[in-house]
């Protein structure tokens, strides 16, 4: 029993999927969908016409890496041609497309994972382990933070604009959204405050601070940076009235690199490294996850439901920096 | 510093608790007895908060030159305006105890951020958590915590606060008011959350924290202001702690303090109107978490 993936899209995700599919048996990347041909070849069978790929690999699987706006697209394609879905986050840019999507979906009774994988790094699946288990008692306040600089990596730098991206808030701290929520619980209302809609600032930097009260009563505040020059750094604090549980990645990395430039006098970044066995790196775990889940018969354990919700949550905070006001989600 | 009058200013401590480490050029006495105002030339104002403002009324009558006193003024905004007003009548200086402006590492950052080191500045990321402070209890840890925050944030900016929104909760300790509150303040085009916590556990080993992260077009400056400590594990009773080397930020505070007695400029030290505006937000605050919306301030 064979699985036959087909790739939507050579970019970073796409990049990284690849790696996952081909490190799983009994699983075969079959084609890659991609415009640009060279970044397609080196992930697999390449593509660029999505019929041709359809009829020619036909696969049971498509995992969408497209940026945003693309995804409702594709999750229709796949969905009216009955495969199973894999789609990245964020589910789409706008809550009428994530709920066409959840609509399109469960009308064709396709399995559909989304991609929040944040849920598999293993200093966020712990803390939520422990949590469960009451180590903090009743939760009361957290804090995450996601800081990096600004990306200009994606194709025709969409990142850089919000129309499309939704800058850090749906971009980047949709990861925290949905984690919090799987976490927390449901969200009551959400306020923020950032520099998205801000001509000024568009593509050089963005931040935000949004702030979520939960429907159990406990408080969240979360950060994200694409303001933050010097490298990817995440921290995590959970207070509850029994404990306390704090993460900082720039302090749990367990190896750290400040190696001189070749030809150079001057000394590099120091670039701390925090490795996993194999088997256990994340994006292969959701993906590992989705396909036991698919072979089982069972529901993915993060279905397009969760990412709509992560997703109006990141909306919300992107309402509430527009307008000032704050967003009820309840 | 020179001083000009011919003999040390003298400065009451009111309750009498008597900091350990006292400079050189100044005389410092408990006071037990409101009476002893008297012979003072300052007073430093602390204990329970409902108390402040009968205390500083008090000193103010007394005809002592400065006053230093504990957040908050008073408990209420209305107490707090009176107080300031009875002060400057009587040609009492009146300065607000914020000793975290008296950090030497957010003085560097204060002073990296006003020579450009970030650009324009964007936002303002701040905590303070710790253990309650019993005298604190019943002021709540807007007036306590978030009011710190607050002027610090102020005075890095120079700029006044707009609007804010505010969450609060009880979920730490029993009997008192809000032991945490998260705002979000706006500062014309920069804006804040101050996240003010009374949350650390029996177990845990610091004293508490404030941390400032200054986020600009430039770049960002993270301040963690307690971090000059040693890790000490100790066999004895099981447990980390952490011994501070860094310096006492209530020497620099009160230092500055003896020099406005003693009739010298402290440009430094927060005024009762700085005070007075810390108050005004975490009133609005207060307001806000009421209504589950934002307020303007002032």
């Amino acid at each position: 029993m064979s699985e036959r993936v087909a790739l939507i899209g050579a970019g970073t995700m796409g990049g990284v999927h690849a790696q996952a599919w081909k490190a799983l048996p009994d699983v075969d990347l079959v084609a890659v969908l991609d415009p640009r041909r060279q970044a397609a070849d080196a992930l697999g069978p390449a593509y660029t016409d999505w019929d041709t790929m359809l009829s020619q690999t036909r696969p049971d699987i498509v995992d969408i890496c497209v940026p945003t706006p693309f995804h409702r697209e594709y999750v229709e394609r796949a969905a009216s041609a009955g495969k199973a879905i894999f789609v990245e986050k964020p589910l789409s840019r706008t809550l009428a497309d994530c709920d066409a999507i959840v609509e399109t979906v469960e009308r064709a009774g396709v399995p559909t994972m989304a991609g929040h994988v944040l849920r598999y790094f293993p200093e966020y699946a712990t803390a939520k382990r422990l949590v469960d288990e009451g180590a903090v008692g009743t939760p009361a306040a957290v804090r995450t933070s996601r800081m990096a600089g600004f990306p200009h990596q994606g194709i025709d730098d969409w990142y850089a604009d919000s129309a499309k991206s939704g800058g850090v808030v749906l971009d980047m701290i949709l990861h925290d959204f949905d984690w919090l929520r799987w976490t927390f619980g449901p969200v009551a209302r959400v306020f923020a405050c950032g520099l998205y809609g801000r001509p000024r600032y568009a593509g050089e930097i963005d931040y935000a601070l949004v702030t979520l009260r939960f429907a159990s009563g406990a408080v969240g505040h979360v950060t994200g940076s694409w303001a933050h020059p010097g490298g990817f750094r995440t921290t995590l604090e959970i207070a509850g009235d029994g404990g306390m549980i704090e993460h900082d990645s720039a302090r749990s990395a367990p190896l750290m690199a400040s190696l001189r430039a070749t030809g150079s006098a001057g000394g590099g970044v120091a670039v701390p490294d925090s490795p996993m066995a194999e088997g256990e790196d994340p994006y292969f775990l959701e993906i590992q996850a989705f396909l036991n889940a698919l072979r089982a018969g069972m529901p993915p354990p993060v279905t397009v439901h969760d990412a709509r919700e992560a997703t109006r949550i990141a909306l919300a905070a992107l309402e509430s920096i527009e307008t000032g006001k704050v967003v009820n989600l309840q | 510093m020179t001083i000009t009058a011919t003999k040390k200013p003298v400065i009451g401590f009111l309750p009498a608790m008597l900091p350990s480490a006292k400079p050189a050029f100044a005389e410092f006495v408990g006071i037990a007895d409101p009476k002893a105002l008297a012979d003072v030339d300052g007073v430093v104002i602390a204990g329970e908060v409902d108390q402040h403002r009968r205390l500083v009324q008090t000193a103010a009558e007394a005809g002592v030159r400065a006053i230093l006193c504990e957040s908050p003024l008073a408990t209420t905004l209305a107490g707090a305006r009176a107080l300031v007003d009875a002060c400057e009548r009587r040609d009492v200086r009146l300065a607000l105890a914020f000793p975290c402006r008296y950090s030497p590492a957010f003085k560097r950052l204060r002073e990296q951020v006003r020579a450009g080191a970030v650009g324009d500045v964007v936002a303002i990321r701040a905590t303070s958590h710790g253990p309650i402070a019993e005298e604190q209890k019943s002021a709540g840890v807007l007036l306590d915590r978030a009011a710190q925050l607050v002027d610090l944030s102020r005075w890095l900016l120079g700029r006044e606060a707009s609007e804010v929104y505010a969450e609060t909760a009880n979920r730490f300790y029993d009997g008192s008011g809000e032991d945490s509150a998260l705002l979000s303040i706006k500062f014309a085009d920069t804006f804040a959350t101050v996240d003010a916590r009374w949350s650390h556990s029996k177990s845990y080993p610091a004293a508490g924290e404030v941390t400032l992260q200054v986020v600009g077009t430039g770049g960002v400056l993270d301040l963690d202001m307690f971090s000059q400590g040693l890790a000490l594990s100790s066999a004895k009773d099981g447990r980390i702690s952490w011994p501070g080397w860094g310096s006492d930020i209530a020497v620099g505070m009160i230092s500055d303090f003896a020099r406005l007695v003693a009739g010298e400029p402290a440009p430094n030290l927060a005024t009762g109107e700085d005070g007075l505006r810390a108050l005004e937000v975490a009133f609005a605050a207060h307001r806000s978490a009421e209504r589950e919306e934002p307020v303007s301030v002032g």
